[in-house]
């Protein structure tokens, strides 16, 4: 089992979420959050005065999936979030040891 | 019983004994709930049951000490009011120290209680702990308020008492400033509503905490006091929010006093709400909660307000009215004559706004009581009342509270009837924590609060609000903003046609029907772009800035999507969000003011088809068409029809050097149109003879054509009541701007006269100057934005400065916001953009116009 960790655009978790439903990906977690990549923000101009934009709102879309279907979450992910310009984001993968569903108990079942 | 009394309670036959009581007990009270009648008969009934059950025990337990002790019952056990499952709040006193045997009577008296799954609250002391008070254990100092004797020596319990009595004066302050410091943060966790949709029976502002808080205060009122009626009223409300929360109780076998939506259904069906449908059930109950809410926070408010007002305050009369003020507030010196004149209640309340005083619950309680006799028309029976009611609508402080008044006593239904079909109006969502009709004032408090302090992260929205030209406009549209929810589907919608009822009624103007329509009908469509759009697409933001056409527009949007969002609950509206949001209308605000050069009106533009299509007859199409064509469209958005017409009149036949001018009053200022064809210096010219007849500039906007064609529209205040004092003023600035235009006077002579005026002199500065240039958002046009500390001829000298470097003003936008002038000009030189070093040439002749004293030329 792998935690799928996605930082990408606001307008872009509709198109992620319908891309992880195709492939049946059951849960998901979204949180707002605030950050920069490499684009480090960036300089807008309200009044005639400059001001620069350094952490950027985005959401973070966090998935745990079977080894097996890893690699086509990831590029479902990317593929729905990508617009080609800088900020489109990050996809970090972490390994998982066990799940466990509250209610039931049941153990490493997604 | 008697069999096991006095005895150690230390077998199993004891404990199934003590089992079988509390059960018994338990029983009788779930057979009355089930009856729909667990009130407050019923819980005083189980009360004394349990406090057969503790004396039982205590009796048993008293062989471990020979200390004599009490043994009390404190909070909602104390006051007889146990439900089902609440803790078992316990006092235990003993007239001497702590030692083993006095541990051992605590444990034998706790450890039965706990066998038997109570929860027990237990406070263990000794009687010297009430020598001094215990001011940091404010929960503690009220719990001693509802002790009542159980078990014990009535000796000790008198003791306990001794130095709680209303005459010990410290005693009764910390009491009383406990009571109202516990109040306030826990209404503070409920963002200070009764309204929820979820609502906490016990802790929810007019709950049963606020019940009994309301009853201290009066208790505890020095000197001794009463409110009318009050006591009979908390009795319903009483019993109606215990009945409920035994069911919660029955329902949940738990101490659960959320009454959540599913309960809501259960509660509903128990208590034999009226309706066919479970949500009309639903919606009975919760209606006649929200009335009984009502009912104890209007206790409460009265009750906290006899321990302020401990000197009396005189009633002051408003001379030549039936209005006065008083300690309770503003209300009717006369009530007779108020009953017969309701057009003067909305007086009322304008009255306690400008004090900043609550409206006194004498005159809401008459409004109440005599409302139904009149019909809107009667509220508001001429175009000054109607106007009244626009400008009562001004966000300030206090706005939220006296139309929660207004709405409580009924008032504001009357005067805005659409606003009746969503009162108490549940919606069931993940997101609302609030009743339709809280939520819609909630987003007034949002508005309200950016006017007053304390907001320093909002300053960039406070701002935004302090710059509306009528901000009464965008409070009336939260108003009817959600009036369309009493329908499921396409609320906007059905808000829009409902707001035009009102605005009908209202003999609302064109712009402000068109303001209040747009931003009801588009008021989920910033959220909808800012969260859910990608705004980094510039065709995303100008589509966004056609929508909202104007940047007025586009600050009431802004301010209304964020006041929306943050009325949902405490919670929803993030600094995320807000950040989104102020992206979103930072993006719109350069589109509006620096791209929309490039976007001209051409003759299949829709706009122009209905233009064309309402076109008076004395207006041929081609001519129309002719004035419209290579104008940015910006200007069909802002501009009327009746006005486009006009200005189109206005530019018939124009030649070389003539000027034809229109001029009208509006409001308190006055609007000029001029159009004329272009040549150098013009702009320049025609600001300096505005300001030469002493008018100063708050806003506008000036246009030129691909053809030359000038449309400039000025709206002004004016400083020296030239207009006001001479009724031939339009054909003599008319004659002034046709000289100067066509070079016969030279306004920059015209001028230097003026230099002497107090009204023309700089002003210290106060805003520091700032002009930056922009050649990325038009294709065309250089764009230079100055932000400057506005006095009278800014606009002259600066333009007067851009002819002198060669430039040609081809589009201008002028605003005013407060003390600072914001100008956008769109330049050419030679009909192609700005070179850096034309605009470094530009940017130090205007910067060190700006920062000298007394330029005037």
């Amino acid at each position: 089992m792998k935690l799928v960790k996605a930082i990408i655009r606001p307008n872009k978790v509709d198109d992620v979420k319908d891309a992880l439903d195709k492939l049946h990906v059951s849960g998901m977690t979204v949180s707002e959050v605030r950050g920069h990549g490499r684009q480090k923000g960036h300089t807008a101009v309200y009044r005639g005065k400059e001001y620069n934009v350094s952490l950027l709102p985005k959401m973070e879309v966090e998935v745990v999936v079977p080894d097996d279907i890893l690699d086509s979450t990831i590029q479902a992910i990317i593929g729905a979030a990508r617009t080609g310009e800088i900020g489109d984001g990050r996809v970090f993968v972490t390994e998982v040891e066990h799940a466990y569903h509250i209610r039931t108990g049941e153990r490493d079942v997604i | 019983m008697s069999a096991t009394r006095d005895r150690e309670i230390d077998t199993e036959e004891d404990r199934r004994h003590l089992a079988a009581l509390l059960d018994a007990a338990r029983q009788e009270f779930v057979a009355d709930i089930e009856r729909g009648l667990g009130a407050a008969s019923a819980h005083v009934r189980f009360s004394d049951r349990i406090d057969a059950l503790v004396r039982r025990i205590v009796d048993a337990a008293r062989p471990r000490t020979s200390t004599p002790f009490a043994v009390a019952a404190l909070g909602g056990y104390g006051r007889r009011l146990l439900c089902l499952h609440s803790d078992i709040d316990l006092l235990i006193v003993f007239d001497g120290r702590i030692l083993p045997a006095e541990e051992q009577f605590v444990k034998a008296m706790l450890h039965p209680l706990w066998d038997l799954r109570l929860m027990v609250g237990h406070q263990v002391r000794v009687l010297t702990d009430f020598d001094e008070l215990e001011p940091d254990n404010p929960e503690f100092l009220l719990a001693l308020l509802d002790a009542r004797l159980l078990a014990g020596d009535a000796a000790v319990m008198a003791q306990v008492r001794e130095g709680l009595q209303p005459s010990n004066g410290t005693w009764r302050e910390h009491v009383v400033d406990a009571l109202l410091s516990l109040t306030e943060q826990r209404h503070a966790q409920f963002n200070q509503t009764i309204y929820q949709l979820e609502p906490d029976l016990k802790n929810a502002p007019g709950g049963l905490r606020d019940l009994a808080a309301a009853r201290k205060l009066v208790a505890l009122a020095d000197p001794p006091a009463s409110v009318n009626g009050d006591a009979e009223r908390l009795v319903g409300a009483e019993d109606f929010l215990l009945r409920v929360r035994s069911v919660l109780h029955l329902e949940t076998g738990r101490n659960l006093n959320t009454l959540s939506h599913s309960l809501q259904e259960k509660a509903a069906e128990r208590l034999g709400c009226p309706g066919e449908q479970s949500q009309q059930r639903v919606e009975a109950l919760m209606g006649e909660y929200f009335r009984h809410a009502r009912i104890v926070m209007r206790a409460l408010a009265r009750a906290r307000g006899l321990g302020a007002a401990k000197v009396p305050v005189p009633a002051r009369l408003l001379p030549g009215t039936n209005f006065e003020l008083t300690a309770a507030g503003a209300g009717f010196a006369n009530m007779v004559r108020a009953a017969l004149e309701p057009a003067s209640w909305l007086q009322v309340f304008e009255l306690a706004l400008l004090e900043n005083v609550p409206v006194a619950p004498a005159a809401l309680a008459l409004m109440e009581q005599h409302g139904a006799r009149y019909t809107v028309a009667q509220y508001l029976p001429t175009a000054v009342d109607r106007q009244r009611l626009m400008q009562l609508l001004r966000p300030r402080p206090g706005l939220y509270a006296r139309l929660s008044e207004m709405h409580d006593c009924g008032l504001l239904s009357r005067v805005f009837p659409e606003f009746q079909a969503i009162s108490c109006r549940v919606t069931r969502d993940f997101y609302h924590k609030y009743t339709v009709d809280e939520h819609t004032l909630l987003t007034i408090r949002t508005l309200e609060r950016l006017r007053g302090p304390g907001q320093p992260s909002r300053e960039r929205f406070s701002t935004m609000l302090g710059e509306l030209q009528a901000p009464e406009r965008l409070v009336l549209a939260l108003l009817f903003h959600d009036v369309g929810k009493w329908k499921v589907e396409n609320h906007a919608e059905e808000s829009v046609r409902m707001a035009q009822t009102m605005l009908d009624r209202m003999d609302a103007t064109a712009d402000e029907r068109q303001d209040v329509e747009f931003l009801i009908g588009q008021h989920l469509q910033m959220s909808r772009v800012a969260f859910r759009r990608d705004t980094e697409d510039p065709h995303v933001v100008q589509r966004f800035a056609q929508l909202v056409g104007t940047e007025e527009r586009l600050k009431m949007l802004s301010l209304m999507t964020l006041a929306d969002i943050e009325a949902v609950s405490p919670d929803t509206l993030t600094l995320w969000k807000e950040e989104l949001l102020w992206r979103l209308y930072v993006d719109t605000y350069s589109q509006l003011t620096f791209g929309y050069g490039d976007e001209t009106i051409d003759p299949g533009h829709a706009a122009v088809a209905s233009l064309q299509a309402r076109r008076p007859p004395d207006l041929g199409e081609h001519e129309l068409a002719s004035f419209l064509e290579g104008f940015p469209r910006r200007y069909l958005a802002r501009v009327d029809a009746e006005h486009v017409y006009r200005h189109a009149r206005l530019a018939r036949d124009i030649h070389p050097d003539e000027v034809h001018l229109f001029l009208e009053p509006k409001g308190e200022t006055w609007e000029l149109s001029v159009v004329t064809l272009d040549k150098p210096y013009l702009f320049s010219n025609i600001s300096g003879v505005l300001s030469y007849f002493g008018m100063n500039i708050l806003r506008g906007s000036a246009m030129t054509s691909p053809a030359g064609l000038v449309l400039d529209i000025f709206e002004f205040t004016d400083q020296e009541r030239f207009f006001q004092f001479n009724p031939g003023a339009t054909p003599q600035v008319e004659k002034l701007l046709q000289d100067v235009v066509a070079g016969r006077q030279d306004v920059a002579a015209l001028l230097l006269r003026k230099e002497g005026s107090v009204l023309y002199r700089r002003q210290p500065q106060r805003v520091a100057p700032v002009v930056h240039f922009d050649s990325g958002h038009s294709q065309r046009y250089t764009v230079m934005e100055i932000v400057a500390q506005d006095t009278l001829g800014l606009l002259y000298r600066i333009s007067r400065i851009i002819s002198r470097q060669g430039c040609d003003v081809d589009l201008v936008l002028i605003s005013t916001e407060g003390n600072k002038a914001i100008d956008v000009f769109h330049l050419t030189k030679k009909r192609a953009k700005l070179s850096e070093a034309d605009e470094g040439a530009l940017k130090e002749a205007l910067e060190q116009m700006l920062e000298e004293t007394h330029e005037t030329r």
